[in-house]
């Protein structure tokens, strides 16, 4: 078994110690090219310093122009031409940017997008989140993360366009950049000692379940996924889930597609006929997510659901997103968002979810020039 | 020549006209003022008032040259000490520390330093066009986490030293509290931001958009080649009460409210941020960040706000210019007062009645003052069967930070005391880990801006000394 790796020979025109050599690094990063600018790390300290790659070879591991337990990663990419000013690094590095490279709707309402940010990429774990903001005038919004790829530097959201902000975010194209993107935050999902694991995932909240399955398909335990939808329509995710499931149950609330019915209707015979699992993950609308509890708790079977409240900062500061969980405040942004289903206060969660729905409803008409037409 | 007793009003927005709308409160002296002020100082020799500066402005001095009418003078001698002028002048509170030495206030009003300082601050900033020169770069590394006023005076202080230094901001924008947390009638964003960038035109690279403990690690920062870190990351979660209600439609932490005015700009017309207008609203707490919420509360259109606070005026921690500010604005103060309890609405007929669930009223218990605490303060105890319901549509929790999880669960050797703040050498602030300092609220839980700015003053010392003394 062998790799591809991508190696790139850098210079440090600005260190006058070592501006007449090159040395060699592994990039993770794709689409590197020579006059690209990098922050590598040189000399004994590691200290991170500009260079600028004079050539790029893509090739095997065992054929590594330098030993592979001897090579150092490069930290950041910088494209050529990325940013106007290109003779100032730092310019280009203040005024981050952040790229959507790829953009594919996958329902009427749902979009996927993977954003380039490396050093979110690079950390990220299934059950994280980020927060975003698509223009400097924008609120912050929280996403949770539906996969990171290391190699590319990029991050995939999965959004449904519900508000003012995942509407500007869905008028972005390709290769335009939105102008902040901050994570990974929360804790990630536990997967330690757990063999068997059923997700069950509601609509867009299946974006999320998405990379827990992907994860513990990974980590070798069995997997049974339970997806549900409203319709046929509004299907999504469908092959991704048949790939990392051993046993993919779709539902829709009119039968136009998979089974008719609700998520909790094959979770509770699944239970019922003896399945034995270590754990139930719901990802989903807070009142999905309430009725797998409740439908999970006569079997005592360890249940886990992910909350999405309102969240300004996503860091541990405003307390915005706190839920009561065994009679206590916890905060989402930096407790969760996973908690024990048994002990999360879905009734509360739900009410505090409308705090603001009737600014929301007045944004969306504002936005939408069809509720202010007059219908002739 | 007859000392005047009295000292210089600050031209002020009239109380009715400032309580509708989010302009600064204080205009500032005049040069005329500034100087006839100035001219209170009797310069004395012993210099009560520089001992009394967190951050040791050379007082008498700057006063001086305001004195001779050279105020870009007085504004070089406060930089000396100071990285952030225009910010302090409008938020220290003055009158319990370098106000409170003045000699001449033992008979008379002291000197106004803090509106002599903002006005120096402000003549600069309006005059003066020259960039700083960058200093000569000596080469170390200093990463500062946390863009507050704690780690923008050690990063401006370590620039000044020749420091290669790059502050991670979590936030898309830089400053910290000063941006999230003080409205922009008590300090407005644009003084913040000018200072921030004098701090760029001093080779400070700030990298916004960057949680340290989550997107990188303290270790990864020593991996990358930086030589000491600083750690002012600031207050953390909001504190509760644990009473019932806290979790109903209308209840804000202060935080919360302050940052969706502030931060995210809910307070301008046509914002996409929401917030409450509520008509009631409670602030429960007494300190600074309470009058902020209770004044910006005021300002988002409220008919009636109340500060419940469980002491006495005498006890209020809050600044003294800012609790004159908030009564002569209509603020009325429920002291003595502890809410037990918050009502919300509750249709039991309609489920689906939209005003389920939105306060109605905090239930309050009237206090006594009892036997002073640990700190000197008296007590408060509550009187039984003394409770009574104030109707509001909002409640405010303004009672205190813990501070944030984020780095110290990441960071292995790091100690911190059983409130959660780092513990740190008082004269340094050095950690328990070799190369990590620390200052501001991340070690004493809130405080004050100066006292992080003194903080930050004191580490950027104790790094420069650290560095040069590892080679």
């Amino acid at each position: 078994m062998y790799e591809v790796m991508c190696f790139v020979w850098v210079n440090f025109p600005n260190d006058p110690k070592v501006f007449d050599r090159k040395y060699w690094y592994l990039c993770p990063f794709d689409g590197a090219s020579p006059g690209d600018r990098v922050i590598a790390p040189l000399g004994r300290h590691n200290r991170t310093q500009e260079g600028v790659i004079c050539e790029v070879r893509i090739t095997e591991d065992y054929n590594a122009p330098f030993p592979l337990y001897l090579i150092k990663t490069i930290r950041r990419l910088i494209k050529a031409g990325r940013f106007n000013d290109n003779n100032s690094f730092n310019a280009g590095v203040t005024a981050a940017m952040y790229k959507i490279v790829k953009k594919r709707i996958l329902n009427p309402t749902v979009t996927m997008m993977d954003i380039e940010a490396p050093l979110v990429a690079a950390k990220g774990r299934a059950g994280q989140f980020i927060i975003l903001r698509v223009d400097p005038d924008g609120e912050r919004i929280p996403l949770t993360i539906a996969g990171c790829d290391r190699q590319d530097g990029t991050v995939k959201i999965i959004f449904q366009v519900v508000g003012a902000t995942t509407m500007a975010l869905n008028a972005k194209a390709e290769g335009e950049y939105i102008s902040d993107f901050v994570g990974p935050l929360g804790r990630p999902t536990e997967t330690e000692g757990i063999k068997k694991v059923c997700i069950v995932g509601g609509g867009v909240g299946c974006a999320i379940a998405l990379p827990v399955a992907e994860q513990f398909h990974k980590l070798g335990a069995e997997v049974h996924s339970i997806v549900g939808f409203r319709n046929k329509d509004l299907v999504i995710l469908e092959e991704e889930f048949s790939a990392c499931s051993d046993r993919l149950t779709i539902m829709s609330d009119d039968g136009s597609y998979g089974r008719k019915g609700v998520v909790t209707l094959p979770l509770k015979e699944a239970l019922e006929s003896g399945e034995k699992y270590d754990e139930v993950i719901a990802i989903g609308p807070v009142i999905m997510m309430k009725f797998v509890v409740e439908t999970t708790r006569p079997f005592g079977v360890p249940t886990t659901v992910s909350m999405n409240p309102i969240m300004i900062d996503g860091t541990g500061m405003c307390g915005g997103c706190r839920l009561t969980v065994g009679g206590q405040t916890k905060f989402a942004c930096v407790d969760g968002p996973d908690f024990d289903g048994f002990e999360v206060d879905f009734d509360e969660a739900m009410a505090r979810s409308t705090m603001y729905a009737d600014f929301e409803r007045r944004e969306r008409e504002e936005s939408c020039n069809l509720f202010s037409k007059e219908v002739e | 020549m007859a000392i005047q007793p009295k000292r210089h009003q600050m031209p002020v927005q009239s109380a009715a006209e400032r309580a509708k709308n989010f302009k600064e409160v204080a205009l500032g002296y005049t040069p005329e003022l500034a100087v006839a002020e100035a001219e209170r100082c009797l310069n004395c020799k012993n210099r009560p008032c520089v001992a009394g500066c967190p951050v040791n402005i050379a007082i008498p001095d700057f006063i001086t040259k305001v004195k001779e009418g050279d105020f870009e003078g007085a504004y070089a001698t406060i930089s000396a000490s100071s990285s952030l002028p225009a910010v302090c002048g409008r938020v220290c509170p003055q009158e319990s520390q370098c106000e409170s030495k003045c000699t001449l206030g033992i008979k008379f009003e002291p000197v106004a330093i803090g509106r002599l300082e903002r006005f120096v601050a402000d003549y600069h900033n309006a005059n003066c066009a020259e960039a700083p020169s960058v200093p000569q770069s000596n080469g170390h590394r200093v990463a500062v986490i946390g863009s507050g006023p704690s780690g923008l005076t050690c990063a401006g202080d370590l620039a000044k030293k020749g420091y290669e230094v790059t502050v991670f901001e979590a936030l898309h924008v830089a400053g910290g509290v000063l941006v999230y947390g003080i409205p922009e009638f008590r300090l407005p964003k644009d003084i913040v931001a000018k200072e921030v960038e004098g701090l760029k035109a001093l080779g400070v690279d700030i990298q916004t958009n960057v949680v340290i403990g989550k997107t990188l690690t303290v270790d990864e920062l020593f991996e990358d080649g930086y030589e000491a870190v600083f750690i002012g990351s600031g207050a953390g979660l909001p504190r509760f009460m644990g009473i019932p209600g806290e979790s109903l439609k209308g209840v804000y932490s202060a935080n919360e409210f302050l940052t969706r005015s502030n931060l995210m700009k809910a307070y301008e017309k046509g914002s996409h941020t929401p917030i409450m207008h509520a008509a009631r609203v409670a602030v429960v707490g007494g300190g600074n960040v309470a009058m902020d919420a209770a004044r910006t509360a005021l300002r988002l259109g409220a008919d009636k706000v109340y500060i419940i606070y469980r002491r006495s005026m005498e006890e209020l921690p809050a600044r003294k210019e800012e609790v004159e500010h908030a009564q002569e604005e209509g603020i009325e103060f429920k002291i003595l007062n502890n809410p037990v309890e918050i009502l919300g609405y509750k249709n039991e007929a309609d489920r689906r009645d939209p005003k389920n669930g939105f306060v109605t009223g905090v239930k309050v218990i009237k206090c006594e003052l009892g036997e002073p605490d640990e700190r000197g303060r008296r007590r408060p105890v509550e009187i039984p069967g003394s409770e009574y319901v104030i109707d509001v549509d909002c409640v405010i929790m303004s009672i205190g930070t813990s501070p944030n999880p984020l780095i110290k669960s990441t960071t292995g050797g790091l100690e911190v005391n059983r409130h959660g703040g780092i513990i740190v050498d008082e004269n340094t602030g050095a950690t328990s880990r070799e190369g990590v300092f620390a200052g501001g609220d991340a070690v004493t839980g809130a405080a004050t801006v100066i006292l992080a700015m003194g903080a930050g003053k004191t580490a950027a010392k104790a790094i420069d000394e650290y560095i040069q003394n590892k080679r």
